[in-house]
């Protein structure tokens, strides 16, 4: 099977354009950034806390606007016109992923700026970030090939809202260490541990348990996520 | 290769329900073939399965000389183009940006997006938003997309449906300017008229069966009954069996000028339809 890059840009450049002009989008690029001006106001040191608003990036940004995008195509029937080109399986998913992997990076980074997030290794930041934004755009990406409207991923993607972006802050409501070890296993708790480590002078090695579990989370994520676009992606 | 499409035996079911029953057909390089039936006949199911968005049940679909492909497959899709009722479009886009995605994905040249545009009459619109169109010209754009890349075969599910007048005039215009250059079309209506305008042969599908497969022209010659009618000056008209005693009475009419037009009874495929199946296409 041949990849074309030219057909990804395609598909990219036309997502761009169509971002520029809708709102539901630019609203979740805004919420995580304002986020991170409150955070930088607050001026709190804890590590959970100064890595809300990436979450909240890689959550809102990320996977909601993955899903709007994709749930979009799929409401006005454009994604069938896609489906029925030339274009393969893998240019699809990967043209319509990479706007939302740039804005979310750029989001990111407009975060840390702002949080005052203090990066000790970038290296490791870099490899924690694309891992999870695997995990989120695939996850976006499903949560959209679920949905039938770009309104249903609001109501489809409000559990996963909660336990991907929310989780830790319930912690203290929790007493049952089954639960409470089942959310330690979530993407932004390990990249949290790992970050803890690595301010605490820890490198590669010290945080391949946790680099492990979120790329266990990335490939899950992508296989799940294909075998859903090949049981969803005609349905309307 | 003569035959574009050839389908043997093709059966669909879902579930308990057999959408489509041992179905066999061929389409000829460059002919408009028309499948006509009335709503949940299995027209749609059948252009699904011919352009791989359905797999069948049991037959044998061969496609440009070679059977189908359960995946995708690139260069199949560049031969052929689809057209349906609801196909979809980037509504906050222009009208250019629409098809200029397209002639990435099927790499064909940009200048060739307004050439289709002028064949659907849209040129002038090529920077408008497309939610800022009607509906009818919505579809011409899907048209103009269909058309981009020139296929070699073109299928369209209910291409007119809900169109005014002026907009299925601009479709056909457009569907004959492309079957003109050479593109084969498989063409699924519930408009008789449309396949009268548009088709070289027709297959009347009902309750997923093939139930007659020819020619406008057979068809009605075939279900034909055997009178004329004339119409008179005094605005009478007069039906005459073709024999001797209606060529006398003929003769008579005619002799003493009375005549105004001499009709053959052929029915239309509406009516063949209904002969046959016993139900309206509508």
């Amino acid at each position: 099977m041949t990849f074309s890059l030219k057909r990804v840009y395609a598909i990219f450049t036309k997502d761009y354009k169509d971002l520029l002009k809708n709102s539901y989008v630019l609203f979740g690029i805004a919420l995580p950034i304002l986020y991170a001006m409150m955070v930088n106001r607050i001026g709190d040191q804890d590590p959970y806390f100064n890595f809300l608003p990436i979450n909240l990036a890689l959550v809102v940004t990320g996977a909601f606007i993955q899903a709007a995008i994709v749930a979009e195509e799929k409401e006005k029937n454009t994604l069938r016109g896609l489906l029925l080109s030339p274009a393969s399986t893998l240019e699809i998913l990967i043209g319509k992923s990479v706007l939302s992997a740039v804005v979310t990076t750029l989001v990111i980074l407009i975060c840390i700026k702002l949080s005052g997030f203090v990066i000790v290794s970038l290296s490791l930041f870099a490899l924690m970030i694309f891992l999870n934004l695997i995990t989120y755009l695939a996850v976006g990406t499903m949560l959209g090939l679920l949905s039938r409207t770009v309104m249903e991923t609001s109501i489809i993607g409000m559990p996963f809202m909660i336990v991907f972006g929310m989780m830790s802050n319930f912690k203290p409501l929790f007493n049952n260490e089954i639960l409470l070890k089942g959310i330690d296993y979530l993407p932004s708790e390990q990249f949290t541990f790992a970050w803890i480590k690595i301010g605490e002078g820890g490198q590669f090695g010290d945080i391949i348990g946790e680099l492990i579990v979120l790329t266990i989370w990335a490939v899950a994520a992508v296989v799940i996520t294909i075998i859903t676009y090949g049981k969803r992606r005609f349905d309307k | 290769m003569n035959n574009i499409i050839e389908v043997k035996n093709l059966s669909k079911s879902f579930g308990n329900k057999m959408a489509l029953k041992n179905v066999s057909f061929k389409v000829q390089k460059g002919e408009t073939f028309g499948f006509l039936g009335p709503s949940g006949s299995g027209k749609t199911t059948t252009i699904k399965m011919l352009t791989s968005q359905l797999i069948q049940t049991t037959g044998e679909i061969k496609v440009f000389d070679q059977l189908l492909k359960k995946q995708k497959d690139p260069l199949f899709m560049k031969r052929i183009g689809i057209l349906t009722d609801n196909s979809g479009l980037y509504e906050r886009l222009t009208v250019y940006e629409n098809l200029l995605l397209y002639s990435q994905l099927y790499d064909v040249n940009q200048k060739q997006i307004n050439g289709v545009l002028e064949v659907v009459n849209l040129q002038n619109d090529s920077k408008t938003q497309v939610k800022k169109l009607s509906k009818g010209m919505k579809q011409r754009i899907t048209l103009a997309r269909a058309m981009l890349h020139k296929p070699d075969l073109l299928f369209l599910d209910e291409p007119t449906s809900s169109l005014d007048p002026v907009n299925t005039k601009h479709i056909h215009d457009g569907l004959r300017q492309l079957n003109k250059q050479g593109t084969t079309i498989f063409l699924t209506t519930h408009d008789m008229m449309e396949a009268e305008h548009l088709c070289d042969r027709v297959a009347f599908l009902h309750q997923g069966e093939i139930k007659q497969l020819d020619t406008p022209q057979n068809l009605r010659i075939q279900y034909m009954d055997s009178s004329v009618t004339l119409l008179l000056k005094d605005n009478q008209s007069i039906v005459v069996d073709k024999d001797e005693k209606g060529a006398e009475t003929i003769y008579q009419y005619m002799k003493s000028g009375e005549v105004i037009s001499i009709h053959s009874n052929e029915p239309t495929l509406g009516e063949i339809f209904v002969q046959i199946t016993g139900r309206e296409l509508a």
